[in-house]
């Protein structure tokens, strides 16, 4: 990818070429009789938000990105610090939760600790209700699943976070009397803050899109609609292409929040006044500059 | 960059009373320390009194930083005692044989309230303004109310002359400054013995003075404190006992006017001519 931008070609710009050249080799090759079968009164009512199921089927995929991605964070944070421990469990545990997470495929996780765990009667997910919210077991398995996978890879992104702090700092802290805890929440983990943001906003992008794989526990979310749908009229072409664009508007909607966010926690800091704030929402969503992957690359997998 | 202001009383500025309960403050024993194979302290042995500056030389390497670091343990000892205010600093003896046992992560933390200490790189806290700076650990730490640290985080900054710099961020004030902020915010936890390593060795020439000018003050108000510190009009000045140490051991002590004007040992002289 680097080179490709240093060459100063843009990614968006790539892709569109990729598409118009696979449209006018489909277009030749089956060029007989059969013309490009594209209906856009269908592809349009596909894409309706207003049609049924849309909205619901997206505030699936949102709620699940953003509860796992939180339960991500979370874990990840206990796992570097466990990875970071002075005690040998704590490391051990750590480096075998990582270990295995990061080391098996996502897809087989969910069937294993779904299908898998309630067939042997480990742990049956039932469906419960909290306040007033019911939530059905797959949907559970979907958001802890998907969220213990993400903390495998959040524990290296907030490790190299809090190795980025000053060592100094923490001996500041330490020479104040803070303990460990003080030191770490009040001191270590709001600067490490700083480095974790960009490559946080790249890992929940990921996750928006990665939500598409819990099809295979049954949950209804952006791209099982579709699946649904393009089994009932037929037209696979318009159904996935309004579902590629759902995920592309909840992808670049984030992209500018993230920016956002990482102009916010930029302030008060040594590099607060032009490098920490990163590429804009522009840069991210069209490529342009080799510096897009610079903070990313700390935490990339 | 202009003297600052340091017209009043910098303890009365925290109400901080000498405690006369304790003579010694400090009471290094035999002091062994290795770093790997590299014997970095030998059999050091230094008291500090109440009310006492010592000023610790000698070249780079010889181990004087980290003796003031052992002394509130950011350095492990594998032989001797520390004590501060008569309590074990870092550790507690088990057995018969009254082995040393490193103590409890809580515990030592208390014992560190007690310690004021000043680094080279003044280490601010750079999310923080200088008031947040200052009342972070009495908040956090003492369980102080916010107001009341308040107070007596901005009763420091003037002491300090840095009244009109409450809300800056530290990337937006000069090294001394900084450095200046940095005492403000060790006094703030009251403690009875301050540790300076090379207050002024990383700051240009212009801001030593403002920062010397603090730290005289403090000793003047009988603070008790150890510097590591190069500057020899400070320790003329201040110091009650200049320290020589190299290669791990203390060489030669004394008052200022001794070891500067008529050092007994080679090893002071040698280094006394290539500083002055």
């Amino acid at each position: 990818m680097s080179a490709l931008r240093n060459r100063g070609i843009r990614p968006a710009l790539l892709v569109g070429c990729l598409f118009l050249l696979a449209l006018s080799v489909a277009g030749c090759s089956s060029g007989k009789a059969q013309s490009f079968n594209f209906k856009p009164d269908i592809f349009l009512q596909d894409l309706n938000p207003t049609s049924q199921g849309v909205l619901g089927a997206l505030y699936v995929t949102i709620v699940i990105s953003v509860v796992a991605q939180a339960l991500g964070v979370a874990l990840g944070v206990l796992a570097a610090l466990g990875k970071m421990a002075r005690i040998l469990p704590f490391r051990v545990i750590a480096n075998v939760y990582i270990w295995f997470f990061r080391g098996t495929p996502l897809l087989v996780q969910l069937v294993f600790f779904y299908f898998g765990f309630g067939a042997a009667h480990i742990w049956g997910w039932d469906d419960i209700t909290i306040f007033g919210f019911f939530i059905p077991g797959a949907l559970q398995a979907a958001m802890v699943i998907l969220g213990v996978n993400e903390g495998a890879y959040m524990a290296e992104i907030i490790r190299a976070g809090i190795l980025a702090v000053d060592p100094g700092q923490t001996e500041a802290a330490k020479s104040l009397g803070m303990t460990y805890r003080l030191t770490m929440t009040r001191i270590v983990l709001p600067q490490a803050a700083r480095v974790i943001i960009p490559p946080l906003g790249n890992e929940f992008n990921n996750m928006l899109k990665t939500t598409s794989l819990i099809f295979v526990l049954g949950v209804v979310e952006t791209y099982n609609h579709y699946v649904i749908l393009q089994g009932l009229n037929y037209r696979p072409f318009e159904a996935y292409a309004a579902c590629a664009l759902w995920f592309l508007l909840l992808t670049t909607i984030w992209g500018f929040i993230q920016s956002r966010i990482e102009l916010r926690f930029a302030r008060g800091t040594a590099t607060g006044s032009s490098a920490a704030q990163g590429p804009g929402w522009r840069a991210r969503i069209f490529g342009g500059g080799p510096q897009v992957d610079e903070i990313g690359a700390l935490g990339g997998h | 960059m202009t003297t600052p202001m340091v017209s009043s009383n910098l303890l009365g500025a925290i109400g901080g009373v000498p405690r006369p309960d304790v003579d010694v403050v400090v009471d290094a024993r035999d002091v062994n320390k290795w770093f790997g194979r590299l014997h970095v302290l030998k059999d050091v042995c230094i008291q500090v009194k109440r009310q006492e500056t010592v000023v610790v030389i000698g070249p780079s390497g010889s181990g004087k930083t980290t003796l003031i670091r052992c002394i509130n343990h950011l350095e492990k000892i594998q032989g001797g005692r520390i004590f501060v205010n008569g309590h074990l600093i870092g550790y507690r003896e088990a057995g018969d044989k009254k082995k040393l046992v490193e103590d409890k992560e809580k515990n030592i933390a208390a014992q560190r309230q007690e310690i004021g200490m000043v680094f080279q790189r003044f280490n601010l806290f750079p999310h923080m303004t200088a008031i947040e700076n200052i009342i972070e650990a009495p908040i956090h730490v003492r369980g102080m109310s916010h107001d009341e640290a308040m107070v007596m985080g901005r009763a420091l900054l003037e002491r300090v002359g840095l009244a009109v710099k409450e809300n800056v961020y530290p990337n937006q004030l000069s090294g001394g400054q900084q450095q200046r902020i940095a005492i403000a915010r060790a006094l703030a936890m009251k403690p009875a013995l301050m540790l300076f390593d090379e207050p002024t060795s990383a700051l240009d020439p212009e801001m030593i003075g403002e920062v010397l000018e603090v730290m005289k003050e403090l000793a003047r108000e009988g603070m008790t404190m150890i510097v590591v510190s190069h500057e020899m009009g400070f320790a003329r000045e201040v110091a009650n006992r200049v320290v020589m140490m190299d290669d791990g051991v203390v060489v030669e002590e004394g008052t200022p006017d001794q070891v500067f004007s008529s050092p007994i040992q080679e090893r002071t002289k040698a280094f006394l001519s290539k500083i002055l």
